[in-house]
């Protein structure tokens, strides 16, 4: 029968650690999935350096779309898309 | 008496139509005069991307030829003049200001507006630098190199109409052709210190030319005169059913109606999202206000939501025509257009929806105002020419990009296809413009405005030094 190794603790001389904070997971960032996701569905060849640039973009994008969405309309509101003046 | 090359710099479309009506000029001798000087001078302002030289003088010979013994002269006999590099020009590739366009096909015809402007006499000199696909405000371009400003040739010409503003500032041709889709024509005008139409939204024909964002492109005129304006703008006119949004509308020509003067017009100040946080600003827009008697102020309401429709739809439209390009050439953007465009092409449909359907509603709120007045004036930019390069500039106590915001005043209005006139107001170091702003189809209110003001000296473009 194997015996049983006693375990001991080291001793270092050093102060011990204060035990680690837990550290809140990471809040996934909604405009690198969409990024990710569009660059997948799309086909869009956006390359690491690019990524920033892009993401800061669509952000501004959605940060003025939040105006509009804001903006009540009734459901029978016509869009321009040929727009005549 | 001929005049000389250097009599022809700083003249009008008008008096170069008036010289050669008097017999003081040829056609030919113009056209040269044009020619030498985009040679001696455009290498400080680098506006011109490609000068036909040959083509413009073969035109100047045969026009003086058909003119021996005509009865009347053409209304743009024999005036030089340069389009933006998104209008076609047969035999050159309509770049649009881009690298990958380069390898497009040379056009195998005109842009319908610079064959009207030929069939009225004007010679078509060369094809003129622009911020790539148009999506830019700043006249910088990675490709070609940035126009200078010719009242400081450290300075911005704005954009993306850039090479049209500084040829027509710098004195190489008397008009430019531009386009302006959230004041491209506009912008530059301000920062270069000279006039610029934008007409209604479906006014001038683009067929020819490489879109942008298809629901607000538009065409017009940058020029050192408003009649000179008012010529092009009439020579333009028409309908034509190649651009499926220009309208089929009866003539109405706006040249002979210049000198009617602004009395019994109402004219108030756009307030609100429009008031001004800089100095020049202020300035420009109350000197404009107090010389029309301007006292009074109209909000436009949802001007700042405008803007913020403008960008969605703009970006959407943008990011969908450019898509097969994002897919294949995407090295070959310049970086700061590229990553706004992937940035559109991902943005969802539904929001760009909603942003058409503020349009509409935005559009029918705005068109009430002019029951009461029949122009509205605003600032044209925040600010006098930035340096090229600046990132940021301050308006009141915040910091904004320079690149975004120049176009702050002029999105909301061609969001909605109004006609505007930009005004240049002569201030020292640098101009700045100042919109005037008319009801759909009434081009002729604005111009008039806006000749009646040049005309008191309220509004000028002045020569730049060393031009």
């Amino acid at each position: 029968m194997p015996r049983k190794l006693a375990t001991r603790k080291k001793r270092t001389g050093r102060k011990q650690a204060a035990p680690a904070r837990r550290v809140p997971p990471k809040k996934p960032d909604p405009f690198e999935a969409l990024a990710a996701a569009s660059e997948a569905a799309l086909g869009l060849p956006v390359e690491a350096a690019w990524r920033a640039g892009v993401r800061s973009n669509l952000r501004l994008l959605f940060q003025h779309a939040a105006r509009i969405d804001a903006f009540e309309l009734l459901d029978e509101a016509e869009p321009a898309p040929v727009f005549r003046a | 008496m001929l005049e000389t090359a250097s009599d022809f710099t700083w003249k009008t479309a008008a008096d170069v139509v008036a010289a050669i009506a008097a017999g003081r000029a040829s056609a030919q001798s113009v056209i040269e005069s044009a020619l030498a000087r985009i040679r001696a001078r455009d290498g400080l302002l680098n506006s011109f991307t490609a000068v036909i030289e040959q083509r413009a003088l073969a035109k100047a010979q045969a026009f003086d030829e058909a003119l021996k013994g005509a009865a009347a002269v053409p209304p743009l006999a024999g005036v030089p003049f340069a389009a933006k590099n998104l209008f076609d020009i047969t035999g050159l590739p309509t770049v649009a200001g881009s690298k990958i366009n380069r390898d497009a096909p040379p056009a195998r015809h005109d842009a319908k507006l610079i064959e009207r402007l030929e069939a009225a006499g004007a010679i078509l000199v060369g094809a003129l630098n622009m911020g790539e696909y148009a999506y830019d405000f700043t006249g910088e371009n990675v490709h070609d190199g940035p126009a200078h400003n010719p009242h400081d040739l450290k300075r911005m010409t704005g954009g993306s109409s850039s090479g049209s503003a500084a040829a027509v500032a710098g004195g190489l041709v008397p008009f430019a052709l531009g386009s302006d889709t959230n004041g491209s024509i506009r912008v530059p005008a301000s920062l270069c210190g000279i006039f610029g139409l934008k007409p209604t939204y479906g006014r001038l024909s683009r067929a020819g030319t490489f879109p942008f964002s298809a629901s607000f492109d538009h065409v017009g005129p940058l020029a050192r005169s408003t009649r000179d304006l008012a010529l092009t703008y009439d020579a333009m006119r028409g309908y034509d059913p190649a651009d499926p949004v220009c309208a089929d509308r009866a003539a109405e020509p706006v040249t002979p109606l210049l000198e009617r003067g602004t009395e019994g017009l109402r004219i108030a100040v756009a307030g609100g999202y429009f008031k001004c946080r800089t100095a020049e600003s202020v300035y420009a827009v109350d000197r404009v206000a107090a010389a029309l008697g301007a006292n009074r102020d109209v909000d436009i309401p949802e001007a700042e939501r405008a803007r913020s429709a403008a960008h969605i739809i703009t970006a959407s439209e943008a990011g969908s025509l450019h898509l097969p390009r994002l897919r294949t050439r995407a090295k070959d953007f310049d970086p700061a257009v590229r990553d706004r465009l992937f940035a559109g092409a991902m943005l969802p449909g539904s929001l760009a929806i909603k942003a058409q359907k503020f349009r509409r509603w935005y559009r029918r709120e705005v068109l009430k105002l002019f029951a009461e007045v029949d122009a509205i004036v605003a600032p044209a930019t925040p600010c006098p020419a930035p340096l090229i390069g600046q990132q940021t500039f301050m308006l009141g106590e915040a910091e904004f990009p320079v690149r975004a915001n120049l176009g702050l005043y002029t999105q909301p209005i061609s969001f909605i296809g109004l006609p505007v006139v930009a005004v240049p107001v002569p201030l020292s170091p640098l101009p700045i413009g100042v919109q005037i702003i008319a009801a759909p189809w009434r081009e002729d209110i604005a111009l008039r405005i806006a000749y009646a003001l040049e005309t008191e000296g309220v509004t000028a473009a002045m020569r730049p030094k060393d031009f």
